[in-house]
């Protein structure tokens, strides 16, 4: 286990869950600094990097497409090549897609509203970020039916690529999927960072976080 | 000018003939130029509360917590251990009939820049919603548009929507209501800023978006009735922009929190007009102020219009000189400009400059302390519908099919495909959702649980103000008692009609004293809030609606359920007998009348014991406030769909429709076997209330036991009738 492991947080304007993973990385010993979306830096000052939800942006064009083009990124795309640790929330998966560091896009929800609950998720692949079956977060978005095609939905099968998937899908993803991974690139739909604590309604979330340990 | 041409500018500017004479009083000349805009957005009803000033100012308001009260943009009270709120509800009536997603959206930004111009970082929203009859016309769209303006503004900004109340009736068809309330939190290191400007010589600094033309003359709309001519009145509404409110709150929070600001205050209503000469009137100072060096979307815009502009997501601020740059610098990394358009001087006048020419030069009393006020006409309060004993007319069906249609119906229903579309965790406070009876979040730096919840029930203020104003308050401040909490202070946003009349008047004068007295009762002060009068489309008006909102407190998170927790727990009835009704089932049927009266002194005691009770007991008990429907409703949301209830007939309910029937107040309290016992609970509550057993819960059905017959439902049949119920009603939203 490593010791108090330097976590990049990375902010846009409009992040608004920025604040919300820099406290999860405190209760998990996990040592978090925020990267600002103009500012360059050195990947190999960093552990992990974890990409916050929220509006970046406001979502406005697409969401994720305006922050995945922030100065930061450039750097953030060096720590993907070098294989540093990338875990992008919500609209952190959404711009870590739009960024292709993922496949595949998120589109609005099947019923074109924001849905807020908790789902159960069905844990499809090994990672350091859950090591249950079956997991327990609250979704909130309103972009979240991920998108692949056939032949993509194949690859990623292939590649042992689909990370988390839905037992009841709540926004129309292709194949239930609620997230998927590449060797050191992870992206999923649902919060951990709001299910840390049985006060919260839940405290899956806590195993998430301590993946940044190991 | 002629008489006409006099006619015709108090018709365009909304002033009456008597302001009109005022106005001439106060300047000893007629007014001239941009000063008709002047007064006519400072003394519209809206920004000087000309027709409820009076009355205001009698309500309960003080207690030891209370930091900042009304005449600031939100109340504050203080939490101890260094924590403390701000807090304030605000109504956006008009703007949401005429444009629901942007009407709704922007009552959002409003109420929230109230908030973080205190210094507060805004933790929680909540909304409370009045539509009409879901088949009256355009009320789907209504009901779509506002829903979708509450989600898109407050998700985007990052600030989540905890807690709600939704009600329909026909009173409402042409005139909705939309409240929303905001929620901010101060740690012991954050201090609490004013809008007090002071320091001659300090800079006027504009800080947010650019001016542009919309919402000119919104403070002046908002304060009359709707006409068939309202729907052209769109271009009055303004457009909110949540992502540029979001930079706007990290940027301010981050001048305050630095300190270098003196003052702040939003533009809210009347824009740049109520928010420069309401700063200073307040510090007792003047302003010198250049519109024409205002960020303008529209070059082409003249000075009246930049006045009463009522864009969104703008501030105006107060700062030393030398703080200009600093300040300058942390807009600018969050994308804004800071841009100073006058300073500070010591003589009480506000200077409005245009290029080189002075415009106006007033002393910003005589727009804000000299505003008319009105002492409207109204008649003392005479209970309309208090009978010596209720009518036993009331029709029945048999119990199930009863409640089948009760929890189907529009106001019984699920309200989830509403709070669905809210993001309810953004923050990571939250500890009980819209889901449960009663929000709660956690407190960051003491771990302390904080609840949200709303009232105002606007059945019980047909059935009678006095006792609707009361029950505003005891209502709200039940639901959160029987959770552990103890009520702290109030907001409220009073929703009337005309003022101009009597009849309106005088269910003002009463409600504002049923909840005055019942505030003061325990100790739980109004500390801000808002007033809509005009809520009036072609002589209709709606049923008066007081809502409120409550904020309280308990020490840890150990919170008393919802739902019954296992099978055999014992289910007993707290009953404090004060007032009975048929309630909502009885204002289906037309049957308008109680029984009894509010005893003040016994409700707040029931309060206080119940929050002691639940704070001791905490997990272990189930607890809900029996409400709307009676007890037979309240049973079944006690209910899971696996774990219903099978209990007795007896003396708290000896016929079918007693079930039905709405106590107040009453509570319902579940325990595993032999934890509770009624001499216990008598004991607590004392010789006021009445305590029963009525049975357990059992697995899956939901039964009602009389001598001879038992009457019973299936737990999951009545969940789903519950779940799908808000599809009858609108088809289209599901």
């Amino acid at each position: 286990m490593k010791n108090q492991p330097k976590i990049g947080v990375l902010r846009f304007l409009g992040t608004n869950c920025d604040q919300d993973i820099w406290e999860a990385c405190l209760a998990t010993n996990l040592q978090p600094e925020w990267v600002w979306y103009q500012d360059h830096f050195e990947p190999s000052n960093f552990d992990a990097f974890i990409v916050p939800g929220g509006f970046s942006y406001g979502d406005y064009l697409r969401s994720g497409a305006l922050a995945a083009k922030a100065p930061s990124m450039k750097d953030l795309r060096m720590a993907a090549d070098k294989g540093i640790p990338i875990v992008g929330i919500c609209n952190g998966f959404q711009i870590l897609c739009e960024m292709n560091l993922l496949p595949g896009v998120l589109m609005k929800n099947r019923d074109g509203k924001f849905i807020d609950e908790w789902v159960d998720l069905e844990v499809c692949s090994e990672s350091p970020y859950s090591s249950a079956k079956k997991v327990r977060y609250p979704i909130a978005h309103g972009d979240g039916r991920y998108f692949v095609t056939n032949e993509e939905l194949k690859n990623l099968q292939d590649q042992d690529q689909v990370w988390l998937r839905y037992f009841d899908n709540p926004n129309g993803s292709t194949f239930d999927i609620a997230g998927v991974k590449t060797k050191n690139v992870f992206g999923l739909m649902p919060h951990p960072e709001r299910a840390l604590f049985d006060w919260m309604g839940g405290s899956d979330g806590q195993s998430f976080f301590e993946g940044f340990l190991k | 000018m002629s008489d006409m041409e006099l006619k015709d500018k108090l018709k365009t500017y909304r002033i009456s003939q008597s302001e009109y004479e005022k106005i001439n009083e106060v300047l000893g000349r007629p007014p001239e130029g941009v000063e008709w805009a002047l007064f006519s957005a400072l003394w519209s009803e809206h920004c000087s509360y000309k027709s409820s000033r009076v009355h205001l100012k009698n309500l309960f308001s003080k207690s030891k917590r209370v930091l900042q009260s009304f005449g600031e943009n939100a109340g504050v009270i203080d939490l101890d251990q260094g924590e403390k709120v701000a807090f304030k509800m605000e109504s956006h009536n008009h703007p949401s009939f005429i444009e629901p997603y942007q009407g709704a959206a922007t009552g959002v930004g409003g109420i929230l820049r109230d908030i973080f111009t205190m210094g507060a970082r805004p933790i929680a929203l909540a909304n409370y919603l009045c539509f009409g009859n879901p088949k009256a016309h355009r009320m789907s769209r209504l009901v779509e548009g506002v829903v979708a303006g509450i989600s898109g503004y407050g998700n985007c900004v990052g600030v989540p929507t905890i807690t709600g109340q939704t009600e329909f009736h026909s009173s409402y068809d042409t005139n909705i209501l939309v409240n929303a309330l905001a929620v901010g939190y101060f740690g012991a290191k954050d201090p609490v800023v004013t809008s007090v400007a002071s320091g001659e010589g300090n800079l006027v600094v504009y800080v947010g978006a650019k001016t542009g033309r919309d919402g000119v003359h919104g403070a002046s709309m908002a304060s009359e009735s709707f006409d068939e001519s309202s729907e052209s009145k769109r271009p009055t509404v303004q457009i909110g922009d949540p992502f540029f409110e979001k930079l706007l709150i990290e940027s301010c929070l981050e001048v305050i929190r630095k300190d270098l600001v003196v003052a702040i205050q939003d533009m809210g209503a009347a824009g740049i007009t109520s928010s420069s000469f309401e700063m200073a009137s307040k510090g007792d100072v003047g302003f010198e102020i250049h519109l024409d060096e205002v960020p303008l979307r529209d070059p082409s815009m003249g000075p009246e219009e930049i006045l009463l502009s009522e864009s969104q997501e703008r501030m105006l601020l107060v700062c030393t000189p030398e703080n200009l740059k600093p300040i300058q610098e942390v807009f600018s990394r969050w994308g804004l400009d800071a841009h100073p358009i006058g300073k500070v001087i010591s003589e009480r006048r506000v200077i409005l400059h245009w290029h080189k020419e002075v415009i106006s030069d007033l002393d910003p009393h005589v727009l804000t302390e000299n505003a008319p006020m009105y002492e409207r006409p109204f008649k003392p309060w005479a209970y309309p519908f208090k009978k010596s004993e209720l009518s036993l007319s009331l029709e029945i069906k048999e119990l199930k099919s009863t409640l089948m249609s009760q929890v189907k119906s529009a106001m019984g229903t699920s309200r989830r495909w509403i709070y669905r579309q809210y993001d309810q965790r953004v923050g990571a406070k939250t500890a009980r959702d819209c889901d449960s009876s009663l929000s709660v979040q956690r407190l960051p730096e003491s771990g302390r649980a904080l609840s949200l919840v709303l009232g105002c029930r606007p059945y019980m203020m047909r059935l009678d103000a006095f006792l609707g104003g009361a029950d505003s308050i005891f209502e709200p401040a039940l639901q959160m008692a029987v959770k552990g909490f103890e009520p702290l202070a109030v907001t409220d946003c009073l929703n009337f009609g005309n003022p101009e009349k009597s009849e309106i008047m005088s269910e003002f004068v009463a409600s504002l004293k049923g909840m005055s007295q019942a505030c003061e009762s325990l100790v739980s002060p109004i500390i801000s809030g808002n007033v809509s009068f005009y809520n009036e489309t072609e002589g209709k008006n709606i049923t008066s609606t007081p809502s409120t909102g409550l904020v309280g407190l308990k020490e840890n998170l150990d919170l008393p359920k919802d739902h019954f927790q296992n099978s055999g727990d014992e289910i007993f009835l707290v009953r404090l007998p004060l007032v009975s009704t048929w309630g909502l089932a009885g204002e289906a049927q037309s049957l308008k009348e109680f029984v009894g009266e509010v005893d003040f002194s016994k409700a707040s005691k029931f309060v206080k014991a119940w929050t002691q009770f639940a704070a001791k007991e905490g997990g272990s008990l189930s607890t809900r406030l029996v409400g709307k429907y009676g007890l037979g409703y309240a049973l079944f949301r006690m209910s899971t769909e696996d774990l219903g209830a099978r209990v007795q007939f007896g003396e708290w309910a000896q016929t079918d429709r007693d079930w039905v029937k709405e106590n107040l107040y009453e509570v319902l309290v579940s325990a595993p076997q032999g934890h509770l016992n009624v001499q216990s609970l008598q004991t607590h509550f004392g010789n006021d209330v009445k305590v029963w057993k009525l049975g357990e819960s059992v697995p899956g059905q939901l039964e009602f036991v009389n001598q001879d017959r038992s009457q019973s439902a299936l737990t999951t049949d009545v969940w789903l009738a519950y779940e799908t119920g808000w599809r009858e009603h609108f088809e289209k939203l599901s």
